[in-house]
């Protein structure tokens, strides 16, 4: 609790003019002479930070990974000793050619939902940056009734609007629009079309959360710069996209690489959809496979590891560039 | 009380240099923007069909909810739903432990990710980079067998069936995003803008204050409205950590309306769901709100 | 070694109790050895009326002047990973728990609960529904005992049957004979009609003619278990279910067992399969007296008894029949067992709760709320009406899934939903069956 107002103490002495960003970048015989509270300051702010995580998310991940190298179950849970069996939960999984199957449609998945979200999301979010007062009051509105609804309601109403033999989808198409082959279709029988539902629904409750985050990266960009590229008779299309959208990549980038874990590992929408009557296994995603395995925390366990590799391998070229291109 | 967002057209007319450059631009896009308004407002409908259709549902008795022909209208609706759950003491109980949970998680999250991102995007320290990286690749581990651990910690502690336990497992899970949105946010702010204040004789606390934390305000908001909605809305941890009914949060007490053996009353859990969405669209247009006015406060001094 | 570390961690627990005695909350620390303290129940589910609650607690703290019951209701929803958690900690488990009858083997061989074996005469004996006693036995003792079963019956709608021109059946046979005339039929006229509601992934129903065929969903040989869908007699019930699917049935392939009474309170299935307290979800649109979701005045109190009056006399309910004129078919029960977690510190006043539980009162309480008791000796409570006769009927014979130690893994893996939405997609049962059975060895093993 002692950390908050630490920035306060650690701003150096006002005459020099430091490059704030790289503070300790000058000469290095200056770093060295820096106080100690100084050179201790970013820690310290770090502090609040890395407690909780260390204690709510770090420990149960590091223990999550020694058990994928056990044997580690309900029975364990209730005092049976766990026994090592080291790669052994690995050799299972990644010889099983169901489980590779499962990881080629998860990443298929994933970029599709990914992609699509990004798209829909940052043309939402520009939109926003034009319309008025009022419309844009109305979008956002509907964006957060669509993001912040409890996700047992939605899934429901979602549920039943593509019912097979109640569902509106069906009765639109049937009814009004005349198409008598789609009543009583059934949506989630076939694995394409599941996917295609799955993907609406997950677009739909992922989009918002991207056009909040780019939006609130467009209200950042101060507005000197834009009246400035406007005065020198940039187009507004051209302001945004040579100006705007380069000036918030790191926002830009944040949200697209969170699409893409949280698309990779989407669990709840294509579990509630299973549950509707969909064919289980053949409909399986990485999230909903981890799942079936929950109770062979060790199982688990090592999926998740080998999420985690599959994560890195998609993802790592794209963090490093991001990371050089800020920092230099 | 104008607000300064976007399109620049509305803002900080005082600089009179600028007004004659800018109005044309304004004209040529009125028309363009009634129609973008429209775009706009037809996108916002379609997107909450899926929340109108619940709301729909919540006006009417349960056996109208699935009939072979659909009520696209609540005609003959009654409030009934609405007023069953609003006479059920229940419902304000996890209420109460809702609103708690949230207000902790979100003050605890924004300002400890606050000071972080602060560290990370203006300092450089040895395992700055390691931290950056780590933090992300936090996100990357799918969670769903950490309950376990999870539980078993703070059952050490005692806290399970407590609002601090379940507390600290959400800000655990809403820090790592928060930290790299306002780190973002941090470093998206051109050192330029501080550095010139310090110029002009700010300590660099008041330049960060005055200049930077202003800019900041939209990054705050869209933390603030993730980490309000994680808290709001999560299911699982809670099922686990608030076994106690009168520990129940929110998503658990509506979860609670469902039925196993008997036939739901899903007219009832629409209502619920329904009111539990009102708290999210207060939070959020009171924080817009202050996002708006923290943007004057940024522009009137640059 | 295992109680070393236990207490150790106990001593650790009550001593962070202390520093933390403002917390507040629940008071699951005091696990009085010995005499008071407060008992905790849990119950799942709201399946278990008001009244029998009340008498538990009177009951329980009469005998025991210086203990309080407190009784937390968990939903089924979500149950398992409650008891997964809390059931492994000293401090937070509940003395007393009521698991789904599936759902208790993997408990059971994990360890969860303590050994009761030495109860079993007390609280019935070889009168208690065996089945349920199977799944809450491991190597031959016991850990979970049966709390109470709801046997599957057929629901139909008699305007219908009148329409139609058919009666109740008595043979399995003539039951999809009816079921196709229904269909055939379709008295009110409805574009998606269904003879008998039977969902592509409902196998809940679709299991009992696998069973009066004589064939199994598992068997166990040495000690290892097996699929058992290929048998020729689990070919035949499978054959029989298909045919079922194809010619009287309209409903989605792509839907669960879940809410069977929507399409027959639609009028648009004749005949829908249940636990027998399906009864209080029907709810015919003639019938319907339009009271408010939160009217609770004697005045709608009163239209509703009304209501469920007419909807009970409109709706007809018989035990699914078997093979044989007058038998009845092996129809899948639902229920729960009820066992004492192993980390309860109140090991005796759960013991004392359970043979509460396990009195004569008690189970005839259980029976007139139209549950059929654990203890079969009180069944007869459950009176003579229809729903308790047919009821009563279909709990006779009625199966439970395997009592293996993974059941619940087939289960999670929803193999079976998968083989029967094939089956009803009109796949053929071998095939079908080959790859079901390759997956539930592969599960069970």
């Amino acid at each position: 609790m002692s950390a908050p107002p630490a920035p306060a103490t650690t701003a150096p002495a006002p005459p020099r003019p430091p490059h704030p960003a790289t503070g300790s970048s000058p000469a290095t015989p200056r770093r060295r002479q820096r106080p100690l509270r100084s050179r201790l300051g970013p820690y310290l702010l770090l502090v609040p930070a890395l407690v909780p995580l260390a204690v709510g998310l770090g420990y149960p991940l590091v223990r999550q990974f020694v058990f994928s190298f056990q044997e580690y179950g309900l029975a364990q849970q209730f005092g049976r000793p766990a026994e090592w069996v080291g790669l052994d939960n690995y050799v299972t999984l990644l010889s099983d050619p169901y489980v590779w199957g499962v990881i080629a449609r998860s990443i298929a998945f994933c970029l599709v939902n990914a992609a699509l979200t990004m798209a829909l999301g940052i043309a939402l979010a520009v939109l926003m940056t034009r319309v008025g007062r009022a419309a844009r009051i109305t979008l956002q509105v509907g964006m957060l009734l669509a993001w912040g609804t409890p996700v047992l309601a939605t899934m429901t109403v979602w549920q039943w609007l593509f019912d097979s033999q109640y569902g509106v989808v069906n009765w639109v198409l049937a009814g009004p629009l005349g198409m008598e082959g789609q009543r009583g279709h059934s949506w989630l029988i076939e694995p394409l079309s599941f996917y295609a539902v799955a993907t609406v629904i997950v677009v739909w409750m992922s989009v918002p959360f991207v056009v909040f985050t780019v939006y609130a990266g467009l209200l950042q960009v101060p507005e000197e710069c834009m009246e400035a590229a406007q005065l020198d008779g940039a187009s507004s299309w051209q302001r945004l996209w040579g100006l705007a959208l380069p000036m918030i990549k790191p926002v830009l980038f944040v949200v697209a690489l969170l699409q893409v874990i949280w698309d990779l590992r989407v669990f709840t929408q294509i579990h509630v959809l299973q549950r509707a009557g969909a064919p289980t296994r053949e409909t399986h995603l990485l999230g909903t496979y981890i799942y079936s395995l929950s109770k062979e925390f060790s199982m688990a366990g090592a999926m998740a590891t080998i999420m985690l590799v599959i994560t890195l391998l998609l993802t790592t070229a794209y963090i490093r560039r991001m990371l050089r291109e800020e920092e230099s | 009380m104008t607000s300064v967002v976007p399109p620049p057209a509305t803002a900080v007319p005082a600089r009179a240099r600028e007004v004659p450059a800018r109005r044309r631009p304004r004209r040529r896009g009125t028309a363009a923007r009634r129609l973008l308004d429209v775009l706009a407002v037809l996108t916002a409908l379609a997107w909450v069909f899926p929340v109108y259709w619940m709301i729909n549902s919540a006006f009417l008795p349960t056996n109208r909810l699935r009939t072979p022909e659909p009520s696209f209208l609540p005609f003959g609706g009654t409030l009934s739903n609405f007023r069953r759950v609003l006479t059920d003491p229940s419902f304000y109980e996890a209420f109460k432990v809702s609103l708690a949970v949230t207000g902790l998680t979100l003050a605890a999250a924004i300002l400890f990710a606050f000071v972080a991102a602060l560290a990370i995007s203006r300092f450089r320290f040895r395992g700055r980079k390691s931290f950056i990286v780590t933090v992300l690749v936090v996100q990357m581990i799918p969670a769903e067998g950490l309950f376990i651990s999870q539980y078993q910690m703070l059952d050490t502690w005692q806290l399970v069936n407590s609002v601090v336990g379940l507390s600290i497992v959400y800000v655990a899970a809403v820090l790592p995003f928060t930290i790299w949105m306002l780190r973002g946010f941090v470093s998206g702010v051109p050192i330029e803008l501080e550095e010139a204040a310090m110029m002009d004789g700010l300590s660099r606390t008041g330049a960060f204050f005055r200049i930077t934390f202003p800019l900041l305000a939209p990054g705050l908001v869209a933390s603030g409205v993730y980490g309000f909605l994680q808290a709001w809305n999560e299911y699982t941890l809670a099922l686990v950590v608030m076994t106690d009914p009168a520990e129940r949060t929110l998503p658990l007490w509506l979860q609670g309306l469902v039925e196993a053996n008997r036939a739901t009353d899903w007219g009832v859990v629409m209502a619920g769901a329904a009111l539990i969405t009102v708290p999210v669209i207060l939070f959020f247009l009171f924080v817009q709100r202050r996002m708006s006015s923290g943007l004057v406060a940024g522009a009137v001094k640059g | 070694m295992k109680s070393v570390r236990t207490s150790g961690l106990a001593a650790v627990a009550v001593g962070m109790l202390a520093l933390t005695a403002c917390g507040g909350g629940d008071a699951a620390g005091d696990d009085g050895g010995g005499g008071g303290g407060e008992v905790r129940l849990w119950l799942a589910g709201s399946d278990t009326p008001q009244e029998l609650r009340d008498h538990l607690v009177e009951t329980f703290e009469a005998q025991h002047p210086d203990s309080t019951l407190v009784i937390e209701e968990q939903d089924w929803n979500g149950l398992v990973p409650r008891l997964q958690t809390a059931l492994t900690s000293e401090s937070q488990t509940p003395d007393l728990v009521e698991i789904g009858n599936t759902q208790s083997p993997t408990f059971t061989y994990a360890g969860a609960f303590s050994d009761i074996s030495d109860l079993y005469d007390e609280l019935g004996g070889d009168d208690l529904l065996q089945g349920f006693v199977d799944a809450g036995t491991v190597d031959d003792t016991l850990y979970a005992v049966p709390y109470y079963s709801g046997a599957r019956a057929v629901f139909y709608n008699k305007e219908l049957f009148a329409a139609a021109g058919v009666e109740v059946p008595t043979t399995l046979a003539e039951f999809t004979e009816v079921a196709q005339t229904l269909q055939q039929a379709n008295p009110t006229g409805a574009p998606s009609f269904s003879g008998f509601w039977l969902p592509g992934q409902d196998w809940y129903n679709g299991v009992a003619w696998l069973n009066s065929h004589g064939g199994e969903l598992a068997v166990e040989e040495d000690g290892e278990w097996a699929g058992a869908l290929s048998t020729p007699e689990s070919q035949e019930g499978l054959a029989a279910v298909q045919a079922l699917f194809g010619t009287a049935t309209s409903a989605p392939r792509d839907a669960d067992s879940n809410e069977p009474w929507i399409a027959f309170n639609n009028g648009e299935a004749a005949m829908f399969s249940a636990p027998t307290w399906a009864r209080w979800s029907i709810d015919l649109p003639e019938c319907n007296k339009g009271v408010a979701a939160d009217d609770e005045s004697e005045a709608a109190q009163a239209l509703l008894a009304e209501q469920q009056a007419c909807n009970e006399e409109k709706t007809g309910i018989f035990a699914l029949p078997g093979m044989a004129e007058g038998s009845v078919a092996p129809v899948f029960a639902g229920g729960s067992n009820i066992g004492i977690p192993a980390k309860s510190g109140n090991q005796e006043l759960a013991r004392d709760l359970l043979r509460i539980i396990f009195s004569p009162e008690y189970q005839t309480m259980l029976a007139e709320n139209g549950l059929i008791p654990g203890n079969t000796e009180y069944a007869d409570a459950l009176g003579d009406d229809v729903y308790a006769q047919a009821a009563l009927a279909a709990a006779v014979d009625a199966e439970l899934t395997p009592p293996a130690e993974k059941w619940a893994d087939v289960e999670g893996a929803r193999i079976l939903e998968d083989l029967f939405q094939e089956i009803a997609s009109g796949t053929d049962p071998a095939t079908a069956a080959a790859e079901a059975d390759e997956l539930i060895t592969d599960t069970l093993n």
